[in-house]
Formats: C-alpha cells, sequence, structure tokens
C-alpha cells in the first residue's frame, strides 16, 4: 500500500471542497497508479486503447461495470493483504459476489464519517439512534453494516441500539425508544434498510401505533427493497415514513451507497420524489450511455458513472446499472436498468436467466 | 402536431361510442402518434358476439378455396408499390418499429409472398390431406365421414415489434373460417388494423368477421369478457405474459401458446473453405441484422467447426466485417436506454470474459453498431443482448453443440445451418431430439417457408375440431331408409 497516496488523500478529503483542477489532478494521479498496479485494470483500458497519456480529466477515464467485481480482482495491493473485504449481497447473481478490496480503512471511514456529518448530522453532534439493519458482527463482509456501526460509534449515544438481528425484527425496545423520546423531547435518529423500514411499517400498522417524534429526529433509509419486501413507491414510502413517526419528509433522508464505491451519496430529504442526489467534494458522477460511455446530452436518462476518489485502491470510476437524469445539484435515481423487456419474440436474457434459475 | 393514427377495428361500433388511448413512437421528426381503442369490457362482450354471429353467417359459409382468393387479394393489394393500404405501412411501420425502412420494405415483400394463393393452398395442403374437409364432410379413409370446424370464435393475443407478424395467426384463423378478435401488441399496433381494414375492403362481408382490440397488458376485467365468449385463445409472448393469461383461460377452451424463443446457427467445415466462407458469413450476418434480432427464429449464437481452411476466429471476422457492411445499408435503429444497457451487459460480460482467460474476445469498438464475441472453446447458449450482438465459438464437431443446447429444449426453435447433405441429415436428427423444431438455411433464419410448423406445431390443425361420422352411423342410417330393404328371412 502506498501511505503518501493514502495520506494526500486524507487532507483532500479533509479540504473544504475543491476546484475543477484540484479534482482532475487527484483523480489522474489515481489513475496512472492503478493502471500501472491493477492486471485487470490495465487490461481492461487496453482493450478500450485508454493509457494514461490519453486521459486528460475524470470524465476520460474508463468506467468498469460493476460486474467486473464479481468476474476480477480489482485491487492494486495482493487481495490477501487487504485489511477488510466488502462483499455485494449478491441480489442480481446470487452466486457470485462481488468484491472490494481495502488495504486501509482509514479513507473509507474518513469519507464516511466527513460527509455523514455534513448530510446527515448536519451539525448535531450525536444522537440517539436505531439501527434497522445487523450488526457488523453479524454481517463482517457488508460495506453497510459496517457503515452503520461507525454511525452508531461516532454520531450515536451510548443508548443507542440495533433494532434488527439476523433472526428478524425486535420490535419491542425500539418502541420504548420511540415512546421515550416523545417523552423526553430528545430527537433521535432511525437509520436503515429501506426494506427494514417496509417491515416496520407494516409492523406497526398491525398494531395501529404512530409516533410524534420530538423536532430534529431524523429517518436514514438505503437501499431499496431488493425483493426483500413488498415494493413501495417512493411517494408512498416517504408518506408513510413521515405520517407513522411524525418525522418531516425534509428529514427522511436516502443514501445512496454501493459496496464498489468507498464514499455515499445522499439527497436533502424527500420532500418532493425523486429526490436531487449528490456526493461530496471527492466524488463526481455523470450520465453515461451505457453502450459507448459517453455523456449522454444534459436531461436525458442515462447510466450512472462515478468517479470516487476515496476508491484508491480498486478502481476509482464506476459504471452502475441505475439510472440516473442530470439535475440543478446533482442528479435523480430513476431506478435500475434492467434488461430490456423483449419486444420481439426473441427470448430476452432476464427470461432466460429466471427459466435457468427454476 | 398532426393527429394521432388510429388504430383497431371495430365492427359495429363508432368512435364515439369507446374510449382511445395515445401510443407515442419514434422521435424527433419520425415521431408518430397511434391511438388505440379502449373499450368496456361489456362493449369488448358485445363486440365478440357480434363477430361470432357474423363469422357463422359470412365465413363460414364460404369454401377454403374462397377464402384463399379473398386474402390473395388483400395480399396482392399490399404488394402493388401504388396501393395507398402498403404505402400506408410503409409509411407508418419503420417509425414504429424503429427498423430501417427499406429492411421493413424487403422484409415486408419477402413475408407477404408467403400469403399468396399458391402458398396458401400449400399452407392448407400442410395440415389437411384433403382441403375439402374444412368445407364438407368427406369420406374418411377408414371408413365413415369427417369434417373439420374451425372455432366460432379466435382470440389472438398478440405480441412483439417484428412489423406484420400477426398476420401469420390472422390468416390460419381466417382459413379455418373462425371469428376473430385479435389484441394489438401495443408495440405495433399498425399493421393488424390496416390488414383487417383491407380484408374488408376486398371483401365487405368479412368486415364484421374480425374486430382488432387493445387493452392494456394486465388488465384482467377486459381479457376475462373476451376470453369468456372465445373457443379457442392463441397466445404470443414471453412466458411471463403466457402463463398470466392461460391463468384466465376456462378448462374447456382451448389454449395454444407460442413463448419466446432463441435462435442459433451451425457452420460445419464444409461451408468454411476460403470460397464459400465469406459467403457463409454474409448470409449469417443477414440472419443477425433482420429484425436487429428481435424475432424468434432469429440467431444468437454461431457454432462453427474447427479444421477448415478457414478458421472459426477468421469466421467471426468475415461476420464482423459483414455487419460493418451491412450497418451502412440498414443502419440499426435507435436504441432505448433499456437495449443499450441490455447490449451493453452482454458486452461487459463478454469483456470481462477475455480479461479472466484468453478464449474470450470482443471484437467491434463499443460505438460500433454491431458486437461479435468470440470464443475458441464452445459457449453455452445463452441469448444475448440484441441488436446485432452476436457470439461465435469454435467447436471441434458439431455434435458438441448437442450438450450445449438440449438444456434449453422448451426455448429452441430455429437453427440456421451450413453442411454437406450428410451432415445436415444427420444432425437434423440430433437436433430434432434436443428439441429443435426447424432446421433452415444462413440467410433463411427469418423467413420461414410457407407452411411451416411453427414450434412444431400444426397451425391448422391446432385450431379445428374434428367432426367425425362413423361408418356404424352410415350403416345405421342405411337401415333406417325409405329404400332399405328387409333382411331376408
Amino acid at each position: 500500500m502506498n501511505h503518501v497516496v493514502v495520506d494526500n488523500l486524507l487532507s483532500f478529503l479533509a479540504q473544504d471542497g475543491c476546484t475543477d483542477a484540484e479534482f482532475d489532478r487527484v483523480a489522474l494521479h489515481l489513475f496512472a497508479e492503478q493502471h500501472a498496479a491493477n492486471a485487470a485494470f490495465h487490461r481492461f483500458c487496453a482493450g478500450r486503447g485508454v493509457t494514461p497519456r490519453t486521459v486528460k480529466s475524470w470524465r476520460d477515464i474508463p468506467a468498469v461495470p460493476i460486474t467486473a467485481f464479481k468476474e476480477v480482482t480489482l485491487s492494486c495491493v495482493p487481495a490477501e493483504s487487504a485489511e477488510r473485504v466488502f462483499m455485494t449481497s449478491g441480489t442480481t447473481r446470487g452466486d457470485v459476489k462481488g468484491r472490494h478490496y481495502h488495504p486501509t480503512m482509514a479513507v473509507w471511514d474518513a469519507s464516511m464519517a466527513r460527509h455523514f456529518a455534513q448530510r446527515f448530522m448536519r451539525g448535531a453532534e450525536r444522537m440517539r439512534m436505531a439501527i434497522l439493519f445487523p450488526s457488523e458482527q453479524e454481517m463482517p463482509n457488508s460495506s453497510l453494516a459496517h457503515y452503520l456501526a461507525m454511525a452508531t460509534e461516532r454520531f450515536g449515544t451510548s443508548d443507542s441500539l440495533y433494532a434488527l438481528n439476523l433472526q428478524g425484527m425486535d420490535i419491542e425496545p425500539l418502541q420504548r425508544m420511540l415512546r421515550e423520546a416523545e417523552r423526553t423531547q430528545q430527537p433521535c435518529a432511525l437509520l436503515g434498510a429501506s426494506f427494514s423500514f417496509v417491515h416496520l411499517l407494516d409492523e406497526l400498522a398491525r398494531t395501529g401505533e404512530t409516533f410524534r417524534l420530538p423536532p430534529g429526529s431524523r429517518i436514514l433509509d438505503t437501499g431499496g427493497y431488493k425483493g426483500h419486501s413488498r415494493e413501495l413507491p417512493l411517494e408512498d414510502f416517504y408518506a408513510g415514513l413521515s405520517a407513522t413517526f411524525g418525522v418531516p419528509r425534509e428529514l427522511c433522508i436516502n443514501m445512496y451507497g454501493m459496496t464498489e464505491l468507498s464514499t455515499q451519496l445522499y439527497d436533502d430529504g424527500n420532500a418532493v420524489v425523486p429526490s436531487v442526489k449528490s456526493g461530496p467534494h471527492w466524488l463526481r458522477s455523470r450520465l453515461a450511455d451505457p453502450l459507448t460511455g459517453r455523456e449522454v446530452p444534459r436531461g436525458e436518462r442515462g447510466v450512472l458513472v462515478h468517479c470516487d476518489l476515496a476508491n484508491f485502491n480498486s478502481v476509482t470510476t464506476i459504471l452502475t446499472e441505475d439510472v440516473g437524469i442530470a439535475v440543478d445539484g446533482g442528479f435523480q435515481l430513476l431506478g435500475r436498468a434492467e434488461g430490456a423487456q423483449a419486444k420481439g419474440c426473441s427470448l430476452a436474457v432476464q427470461e432466460f436467466l429466471q427459466a435457468a434459475r427454476t | 402536431m398532426t393527429s394521432p393514427w388510429t388504430a383497431g377495428h371495430l365492427p359495429g361500433l363508432a368512435e364515439g361510442e369507446v374510449g382511445w388511448q395515445v401510443l407515442a413512437f419514434g422521435a424527433g421528426a419520425q415521431k408518430l402518434e397511434v391511438r388505440v381503442p379502449v373499450l368496456e369490457p361489456r362493449q369488448l362482450r358485445a363486440l365478440a358476439r357480434n363477430v361470432r354471429a357474423a363469422a357463422r353467417r359470412e365465413l363460414r359459409t364460404l369454401s377454403v378455396s374462397q377464402v384463399i382468393r379473398v386474402i390473395d387479394a388483400a395480399v396482392v393489394r399490399l404488394l402493388d408499390p401504388a396501393d395507398p393500404y402498403r404505402q400506408e405501412a410503409l409509411r407508418l411501420l419503420p417509425t414504429v418499429s424503429g427498423y430501417d425502412a427499406e429492411m421493413v420494405r424487403l422484409g415486408l415483400d419477402g413475408y407477404l409472398q408467403r400469403f399468396r394463393a399458391p402458398q396458401l393452398h400449400r399452407f392448407v395442403a400442410e395440415d389437411f390431406t384433403n382441403p375439402k374437409v374444412l368445407d364438407e364432410f368427406q369420406p374418411a379413409i377408414k371408413g365413415g365421414a369427417v369434417r373439420a370446424f374451425g372455432p366460432d370464435l379466435l382470440l389472438h393475443s398478440w405480441a412483439g415489434n417484428v412489423p406484420a407478424l400477426p398476420v401469420w395467426s390472422l390468416v390460419c384463423g381466417l382459413l379455418v373460417k373462425a371469428g376473430t378478435v385479435g389484441k394489438l401488441p401495443s408495440a405495433e399496433p399498425v399493421f393488424a388494423s390496416l390488414f383487417a381494414r383491407l380484408l374488408a375492403e376486398v371483401h365487405p362481408p368479412l368486415a364484421d368477421c374480425i374486430a382488432v382490440v387493445w387493452w392494456k397488458g394486465g388488465d384482467d376485467a377486459s381479457a376475462a369478457a373476451v376470453i369468456a365468449e372465445a373457443d379457442t385463445v392463441l397466445a404470443y409472448g414471453g412466458n411471463d405474459a403466457i402463463t398470466q393469461l392461460r391463468a384466465q383461460v376456462p378448462v374447456t377452451t382451448r389454449f395454444i401458446g407460442y413463448g419466446h424463443k432463441l435462435g442459433l446457427g451451425l457452420v460445419a467445415r464444409a461451408a468454411l473453405d476460403t470460397l464459400r466462407a465469406p459467403a457463409t458469413a454474409r448470409l449469417a450476418a443477414h440472419d443477425v441484422v433482420r429484425y436487429e434480432q428481435q424475432g424468434c427464429y432469429s440467431p444468437h449464437h454461431f457454432y462453427v467447426q474447427e479444421g477448415g481452411k478457414v478458421t472459426p476466429r477468421d469466421f467471426a471476422q468475415y461476420l464482423a466485417a459483414e455487419l460493418g457492411n451491412l450497418q451502412r445499408r440498414f443502419p440499426r435503429r435507435a436504441l432505448a436506454l433499456e437495449e443499450s444497457a441490455a447490449i451493453a451487459g452482454w458486452r461487459q460480460a463478454a469483456e470481462l470474459q477475455s480479461l479472466a482467460d484468453a478464449g474470450v474476445e470482443l471484437l467491434g469498438a463499443p460505438d460500433a453498431a454491431w458486437s461479435v464475441a468470440y470464443s475458441d472453446a464452445p459457449q453455452p447458449l445463452s441469448p444475448t443482448g440484441g441488436g446485432r450482438s452476436i457470439f461465435v465459438s469454435a467447436v471441434e464437431a458439431l455434435d458438441e453443440v448437442v450438450p450445449l443446447i438440449a438444456p434449453h429444449a422448451r426455448f429452441l426453435q430455429t437453427i440456421g445451418m451450413a453442411a454437406e447433405p450428410r451432415e445436415l441429415h444427420r444432425m437434423a436428427d440430433v437436433l430434432g431430439e434436443a428439441g429443435v423444431t426447424r432446421i433452415c438455411a444462413l440467410g433463411a433464419m427469418t423467413s420461414p417457408e410457407a407452411g411451416w410448423h411453427h414450434d412444431g406445431r400444426f397451425n391448422l390443425l391446432d385450431l379445428v375440431r374434428m367432426v367425425e361420422v362413423e361408418a356404424s352411423a352410415e350403416r345405421a342410417a342405411d337401415a333406417l331408409a325409405a329404400y332399405a330393404q328387409e333382411p331376408q328371412p
């Protein structure tokens, strides 16, 4: 691991922002490093005729499709020397998991803490938190479990709790905590996977209990439903959260993150959906045609490409499967680019895979 | 902004009596709006009943040869460059389907020729040794007499945007003299509408025997209203859509489903000398380009035999070059984001395979309007992303393909084949056993011949109900005739 790179990056993250030129300088430097040290990425670039010479800006860095994290080792250090490996949950192809190797957690943790403080805590030091996700011990390879553990350790009070384990939801301590918050008027935070919130909403709807959490209380959901719960339209989801917990939709914040990144993106609440998402100064996003990788004209739908400078060991620039549209201040997320539904009578990949699975 | 083009054919219903929904096609200067009728379930039910009554009156009374004359007359008009119906079809279909206009014209001409009178007679003869059974009772070889009745009301649920595809089933229905209610696919609501109107113009009594309707996918109430009136339901589409529809069909109603399929090609050594290989690749490229691989018969994988003068890898290069040529003649249609994503996903998988092992390579730049992936070892059969993306893999012997395709038997249909006669006939046995239902020449994959057995079925026989008068009934009747002679004591 290159300590100079890590140290430089940590001070870059600690800056108050950066200019385009500064961003490009770090991006190109990391690109050259990764191009030289990462054999799979080197071949990938060669296939596209791209070398550090031809890359002039972060937009020129070839975006690696996230499926590549499943197929090849994307790491500048030997994989076995990594301090931590995060794995995808394998929702799209249950058998194969994508792996993201982190030689040190220093950068990931700094990225998380800095941006979380800005976008979720918004000046608050600590807050009582309830986590709707299994703990880091239960899911050691989950980047989300680590994220939520960090949130409670660095930003939660000591009486924060986990309301969920691998066995299921433990709703009573959670209900007690929410009632207590109502009584003491101490703001609290609920954080977890979107599908866990759907289960919680269903559960509370059954008992008919609702809460009026004190001002300043907030909610963070992430990750969509991934087949773990019923699909709830965004509008209904946030209306339900707001009605059940008494938290204004401006304080229902959605975090957009992925195993393949080292940085999370946020919106500024969900009063209007779809919300506008954006990253910190060390991450930039663009919308591309998935086939050519070229940027789509502004206002047109495209697939999201993120250049995350905190991804210093894998690849900075990834091509996601998420469809978005660029707007002022960031982008709106419009869902996943599911394979085209067959318009003709030729078998589509989706249907074929489905049949192959059954 | 011009007003939307009106789809559908609703005998007995005025425009104002039904709702309309507008579907948008194309983009920019090529924009087109088509409005499709939205009927109440009770209107659909009444329409179906009227169609059934009219078909009994007007269609059942025609001989099959008369029906063929009517269809032929309509098809002749669609093949006539001066005919307004043809002009309308050629104006609308490129925008609706997104396919290149020239490709639509050539495709339509080739396709419609299959519905001229001689071909239609052949079509009938393929299923009925004596076509007159469709008109009247005919002596049966085993004794007695037999007649074939088509359904009183045949419901077609069409799918897909391969232009004019519904004509197959529409014609089948007419040949067995069935009243027809057809549900338009949202992806191509034009041609079936035009064809129904043209038939009505050619032979006015037919106007009431055909209805062309639309409802939104998943609108169970509308589907149920028509299904309740139908004797037979013909459904085209993905297995999910077919399953959904079939669940609504009573067990006493005949249901025939045609699901999505996956085509492939086999190229034997004999086709791979320096003279023949480029020509073979040209034919293969033609099959890939025609209808952008959206047809059930379109190829997604070519297995190419090693040991010829031209190696499988060279063949892949020839194929890539031909796809490049065809792009100039018939440019690929504009892709929706989802289609781009599907092709990109397929390309990425091939690209990653090439990163992981040296056996796979991807020919063609990311921004080329076609992609060829090549592997020097046989790869499993799987759909590509479509839009002119094709896998080529090398095999030592064609038989190696069988275990690769056999697990997908229920998705197999067409194999395009370039091989010497002995190999063709030997492989036909093996491939048939594996689940393939159609073997044709490369270059002909997208144009099945008249009278083909779609997915291995009898297009017409599947629709009819045979009515038999057994020999015993004839003998018994004889005994009761006025002229019967008392048995001699």
